[in-house]
């Protein structure tokens, strides 16, 4: 392969941005990245002209999971400018999703991915960056980095009861969860969905305390409503914030909790049943209006969100009225 | 006195590769067990794959040829599914199109709107209540959705 940038160029980039390699140290420079194991700590990714000096493979938890290392997903710097970037190089995945017993197609779209992210550049509730192809035609996206952290960190060290987080902290976290369902219903409205709506899938924005969405490559064949799933993540989380975390029923039973004389099986999420989505029954001061839409993802609904805007009128209905 | 209302012989079946759809196909046959007037389309909307799905766009159009056949034998299985019971072959036809669907019930809606049908016949998918939350029920949709003619849901 011939080198459009020679390693003279590099060393002297490198140094004005990080740590500066010996002199004898040769950079593995790739234009083609469709092995992503091959592209290592210290090699130089070349997209579009612009050189990316690779740090390491990102990682993922979930859940108190272990760290997962993501070999498709480099943390990286620009040479051109300093800025560190994540740059995620193709990895098509497709796989069998099984949720509550019921199958799914899933698999990851780079070209999904690339499309939201243009058309989000401008939009203050979403990751930014680009997509860009390889000489392969890879399309490999540099996204910027969000100083922050995961919205389900934000409850794991938060030390008050219910009561003084509902009354205290609550209204602002859900006024910014509200402004993530509109950027959801944004994405819906330009033909999008999400895929993978998930609490850690929203990052804390340490900058401004913007909620921000991130990874959008998952996609899935849809039956009758592309947005469905879509729905159900978001009452997911609406469930979560809440209750300041999950509020499952094997701890109620563990600590004898009074409201288990009242709990019925309509009372739990529709597809995890070990979480609560009636929540009033063990916070009853919860409002009628904010739980009843919590219902509406529980096993006693009679009716399910078609939509964002439904959602979104029944949150700023309760926003007005509490 | 009693109003009447207008409304024509024509039946659409709406189907998929389904169970529920052959159920739906059998019961308009053994209902009506081609009785005059009645004119019967059997319908089938290709949900235009999304280019995400394939790797590059000659795989799509590969899928798009080999579904669109499937799709073909499938149509005229059920059309002879309809002539074996006495249908006039003149009055069953079959049609599949290809759309971008958000919603399946409501393009299964709006290619009803194109013709004059009063009854549109589909099956019931038999859901869990879960897999209906998060994939919806196109069966569901389609009554809750229909204006201007009369819905049959096969169980």
């Amino acid at each position: 392969m011939k080198e459009s940038i020679s390693q003279k160029t590099l060393h002297k980039m490198v140094a004005k941005w990080a740590s500066p390699k010996p002199e004898t140290y040769r950079f593995k420079i790739y234009k083609d990245t469709s092995d992503f194991f091959r592209v290592e700590y210290g090699s130089v990714v070349v997209l579009d002209e612009r050189p990316f000096l690779v740090l390491h493979n990102a990682k993922e938890g979930r859940f108190g999971l272990d760290d997962e290392e993501k070999f498709w997903v480099k943390r990286a710097i620009d040479l051109i400018d300093g800025s560190k970037k994540i740059i995620k190089l193709v990895f098509y995945e497709k796989f069998v999703a099984n949720i509550a017993g019921i199958a799914f197609e899933c698999f990851r779209s780079p070209r999904k991915e690339a499309r939201i992210l243009n058309l989000v550049k401008d939009h203050k509730n979403f990751m930014h960056g680009y997509g860009v192809e390889d000489e392969k035609k890879n399309i490999v996206r540099v996204l910027d980095i969000i100083n922050g952290k995961p919205l389900n960190d934000y409850f794991q060290t938060l030390d008050i009861d219910h009561k003084t987080y509902f009354h205290e902290q609550f209204p602002e976290i859900l006024n910014k969860y509200i402004e993530c369902i509109k950027a959801i219903k944004f994405l819906h409205e330009h033909g999008e969905k999400h895929g993978d709506i998930r609490r850690d899938h929203i990052f804390i924005d340490r900058k401004n305390g913007d909620f921000r969405w991130i990874d959008f490559d998952y996609n899935y064949q849809h039956r009758e409503n592309i947005y469905s799933y879509d729905l159900f993540g978001l009452g997911n989380i609406l469930i979560f914030l809440t209750g300041m975390g999950d509020v499952l029923t094997p701890d109620l039973k563990k600590q004898n909790h009074p409201a288990l004389n009242s709990l019925t099986d309509g009372d739990v999420n529709l597809v995890f049943h070990n979480r609560l989505a009636n929540l009033k029954k063990v916070y009853p001061y919860i409002p009628e209006n904010l739980n009843r839409i919590l219902l509406h993802f529980s096993e006693s609904a009679n009716w399910f969100y078609d939509n964002t805007s439904q959602l979104l009128e029944d949150l700023e209905e309760y926003m007005q009225t509490k | 006195m009693n109003k009447e209302y207008p409304f024509n012989k024509n039946v659409l079946i709406a189907v998929d590769e389904s169970e529920n759809a052959r159920r739906a196909v059998l019961y308009v046959a053994q209902l009506l067990e081609g009785t005059e007037g009645f004119r019967i389309s059997i319908l089938h909307v290709i949900n235009e794959p999304e280019e995400d799905f394939f790797p590059n766009p000659e795989e799509r159009d590969k899928w798009i040829i080999q579904h669109k056949n499937k799709v073909d034998k499938m149509l005229e299985e059920y059309r002879q599914i309809l002539i074996n019971r006495n249908f006039d072959p003149d009055t069953v036809s079959v049609q599949s199109t290809r759309r971008y669907c958000p919603s399946m019930s409501k393009c299964i809606l709006e290619e009803k709107d194109k013709t004059e049908y009063s009854t549109i016949v589909v099956g019931r998918q038999g859901l869990s209540r879960t897999e209906e939350f998060l994939f919806g029920s196109i069966s569901s949709k389609i009554v809750n959705y229909a204006r201007n003619c009369t819905v049959w849901v096969v169980e």
